[in-house]
């Protein structure tokens, strides 16, 4: 019989902004904890919120961990081993007081320089303990703490819920980098112009999830193996263009807080896995079940609730940056950039469709004026094939780890 | 017994909850979770701001209550801030789900039973390659206390079951999925035929969908798609935080002006059963039913005590949390459309060439709303023909409220499982929604 501690402890604060001011400060301070055990594979799982009542309190979770075998959930995979590693990163803005203080200097100078603007939601500061370790010597542990910058911008003129945003997530700060940055937005919003309908580089922020469901469900190893994917019998096939490359990743220089190993405990070599490479399609992403099942590559996405048997579960799929800035991609042409899509969807054989809510004009440097609401359409083969253009190498703010990727789309005008 | 601080409002909900989780795929047992938890969130105001606490410390409440009144200023005119001179006063014990209807008292194999007597109706059919079932519950009981002297218990449940089925016939793949919810174990049974039916057009869609040229169409909108039409369209902007101090959006939005054809109406109310009942919001608010739009006029707002005050409108108790970790915010409860006159028959038979939308994948909605539709079919000369392929259906949210020109008569509460509304970072909310079946004259298709 094995054991094996998943714990993850939470400790944030959130300033809630209304209306350029700080309306509420919440604090959390949340220990969650799953207690896994593993017998003749099975595995029995219990979890508990807050810390148990000393070795007396943790001594009966183990217990019921171990009556939750009873419920035969089968686990036919071995725990991981003898693996020790730890990271820590730390932010600035690191006391309540900073955060608070801070906060009110960019609001109040919002304030001063965009008085036709409003701003509201959230910023926060999050520290992430997660920590995975079993009697097998495993013993892996990702501390992080992290600032999110999350406005919702709203145009005192307008009576939308909401025009567009500004903000990033990340551990560096600087105070005139994102007043710089907002501000900029917000003089791109007043500059309208206009496009006539056509086929337009079109430019999204690598986080943006509207271009890649389709992939991310067809990379998807459950249903690659059983045969539901469009990606279904294509291993080793050339399916998309020659400068796309894509990997699995949990290295600290693709995501902001994200621990650098799954829910099982596995760490791919220099933390990514490659799934695509040049367009050649290499492998799915999987779990151990997955991987087992359908005699597949082990690529490291088990993820799940802290009190969760381990499922497949993807986290961060990225798209490999080129050497070159999108300045540089885009060859001097200008280019769509897709600021708030909303709505998007595949059909099932991969007819990509999305609405515009917010599009800027983008010269692969700045925002340059503001487009008038847009419908986009492509096919998951044509953006990733013949109409991909590339990822930046460089980032759309500094402050934050989110580049931009560009491919041509249809574009047309909403009615 | 807690000591409230002096010269400060504060509240404190306490929520005492069990969950169920139960898993298949492919006919093996992926998951059997049952977990209990009891966690509070603290309130305090000052008349400033508001300092909020989550914890799952419930033997250090004073502990907690006190760090926060730490971080506010005192205010000897608390109890005249208007804020919280509107919040209500409500002493009540409002338990509906125990006995015989609390679900916790249900055995984890019975449970597993239910889930597994579903999951054999897909297994080893022709063309599904990979399914799953889910079957979820959720039991809390709340407790709230305020200094102003609210006292209140009540209780919230929901049941799940969710099957869902990828298909695949050569190069063709297409999936969809069968939901089953509401408040009791008896909403989940019964529903092998559901998910018999929901297979065989399914495998349908798979084998004779067509691509659908792109353009202007009469759209039928099923209750799902309806309901979720409603939610991101209008249900979003009925929300009052969305106008805090937004003197542009009050005078956009007045009570009175028309929005819609005359034929219209939404309502929000937290007392339908279903999994958007709430009887008290997280702010002690009794719930209520709330006309947003009447015969398309623009009617009412969801409010939470900041905004009723802010906008001088009276409380709907709609200020929910999405769980101990959160503070409350305007949100929806159950919200759907009105029923009308004519049949479901009349509704089809007068369209030349249109789209029936049956289920969706999701939906989504500012100025301009989507659908995204799953089983979607062509109507010709009054007709349902063939399945057809779209991506997204588009519509101006305004624009499209004026071309709703038929509604069947019959209305249907739906819930969508194992997810839900989302708002910023409070997701996934347990909301209802749905109407009946809803024709609007034209939408854009792709």
């Amino acid at each position: 019989m094995q054991r094996e501690k998943y714990s993850i402890h939470v400790r944030e604060i959130s300033l809630n902004i209304v209306q350029n001011s700080i309306d509420s400060v919440r604090k959390k301070d949340i220990l969650k904890t799953g207690y896994r055990v593993y017998n003749k594979g099975n595995i029995g799982v219990v979890g508990a919120i807050g810390s148990p009542a000393g070795q007396a309190g943790e001594d009966k979770l183990w217990e019921k961990a171990g009556e939750a075998l009873s419920l035969q959930v089968p686990y036919p995979c071995d725990v991981t081993r003898n693996k020790k590693e730890q990271m820590y990163f730390d932010c600035v803005l690191s006391s309540d007081e900073d955060l608070v203080h801070e906060t009110e200097i960019i609001l109040s100078d919002l304030k001063e320089t965009q008085p036709g603007f409003s701003f509201s939601n959230k910023i926060n500061r999050t520290r992430r303990l997660v920590e995975l370790k079993n009697d097998a010597g495993l013993d892996l542990s990702h501390e992080c703490t992290h600032l999110d910058f999350s406005l919702l911008v709203k145009d005192n003129g307008s009576s939308n819920i909401l025009d567009l945003f500004t903000g990033y997530e990340g551990r560096e700060y600087d105070r005139e980098a994102f007043l710089g940055m907002t501000n900029s937005t917000c003089e791109a919003w007043r500059n309208r112009i206009d496009i006539t309908d056509g086929k337009y580089p079109v430019v999204f922020f690598t986080s943006e999830m509207s271009y890649r469901t389709k992939l991310l469900e067809s990379l998807h190893g459950m249903l690659y193996g059983s045969g539901s994917s469009l990606l279904s019998g294509k291993l080793g096939e050339k399916l998309f263009s020659d400068n796309f490359t894509v990997y699995q990743s949990r290295n600290p220089e693709d995501t902001v807080s994200l621990p650098f190993f799954d829910a099982e405990g596995t760490i791919p070599p220099d933390y990514r896995y490659s799934l695509i490479e040049k367009g050649v399609l290499k492998s799915p992403f999987t779990d151990k079940k997955t991987a087992r099942k359908y005699d597949l590559p082990l690529t490291g996405a088990a993820a799940g609730e802290y009190d969760s048997v381990p499922d497949i579960g993807y986290r961060s799929i990225i798209v490999k940056p080129s050497a070159k800035t999108m300045k540089e991609l885009l060859d001097g042409q200008g280019a769509i950039f897709a600021f708030i899509p909303m709505g998007d969807d595949f059909t099932p054989d991969g007819h990509f469709a999305t609405p515009v809510h917010l599009a800027f004009w983008f010269d692969g440097e700045k925002l340059t004026g503001r487009l008038p609401e847009l419908n986009l359409s492509s096919h998951l083969y044509d953006m990733f094939g013949k109409d991909f253009i590339g990822v930046s190498g460089d980032y759309f703010f500094p402050l934050g780890i989110d580049r931009t990727i560009s491919m041509r789309m249809q574009v047309s005008k909403k009615e | 017994m807690v000591r409230f601080p002096e010269h400060l409002y504060t509240d404190m909900r306490i929520e005492d909850v069990a969950e169920t989780k139960i898993q298949y795929t492919l006919g093996i047992l992926d998951e059997v979770k049952q977990k209990n938890y009891k966690a509070a969130f603290i309130r305090i105001f000052d008349g400033k701001r508001w300092y909020y606490s989550a914890t799952t410390e419930l033997e250090n409440l004073q502990g907690e209550i006190d760090a926060l009144a730490a971080m506010a200023t005192a205010n000897t005119g608390i109890l005249q801030e208007p804020v919280v001179r509107k919040l209500e006063t409500n002493i009540d014990d409002c338990l509906r789900f125990e006995g015989d209807r609390d679900i916790s008292r249900i055995s984890i194999q019975s449970k597993t039973e239910l889930l597994n007597g579903y999951s054999g109706i897909i297994s080893g059919r022709e063309y599904v390659e990979l399914w799953r079932s889910l079957y979820i519950d959720q039991r809390v009981t709340k407790t709230f206390l305020s200094s102003k002297g609210a006292k209140l218990t009540y209780d919230y449940q929901k049941a799940e079951v969710r099957v869902s089925m990828h298909l695949s016939a050569g190069d063709k793949k297409f999936k969809e999925r069968f939901d089953a919810g509401g408040n009791l174990y008896s909403d989940l049974e019964g529903k092998k035929q559901g998910i018999e039916e929901k297979y065989r057009k399914a495998v349908s869609f798979l084998l004779n969908a067509e691509e659908i040229e792109a353009g202007d169409y009469t759209v039928i909108l099923s209750p799902e798609a309806a309901g979720v039409f409603a939610h991101e369209s209008f249900g979003h902007k009925s929300e009052a935080d969305f106008m805090l101090g937004d003197e542009t959006m009050k005078r956009e939005w007045q009570i009175g002006k028309e929005v819609g054809t005359k034929i219209l109406s939404i309502v929000d109310d937290g007392e339908k059963t279903g999994v958007g009942y709430v009887p008290y919001d997280d702010e002690g608010s009794k719930s209520r039913e709330t006309y947003l739009i009447k015969d398309g006029v623009l009617d009412g707002r969801l409010h939470s005590a900041a905004t009723s005050v802010d906008l001088n409108e009276e409380l709907t108790g709609n200020a929910r949390a999405l769980n101990f970790e959160f503070e409350p915010i305007v949100r929806m409860t159950t919200t759907y459309i009105r029923g009308g006159e004519k049949t479901f028959d009349e509704l089809v038979g007068e369209v030349k060439d249109g789209i029936l939308v049956e289920t969706i994948q999701h939906g989504s909605g500012l100025s301009t709303f989507t659908i995204a539709p799953s089983l979607a079919y062509r109507i010709r000369n009054g007709k349902v023909a063939g399945p057809v392929k779209i991506s997204v259906i588009t519509g101006d949210v305004f624009k499209t409220l004026g071309e709703i020109d038929g509604l069947s008569d019959k209305v249907e509460l739906l819930s969508f499982v194992s997810s839900g509304c989302g708002k910023m970072e409070q997701y996934p909310l347990p909301v209802g929604f749905g109407g009946p079946w809803v024709r609007v004259r034209m939408l854009h298709v792709q």
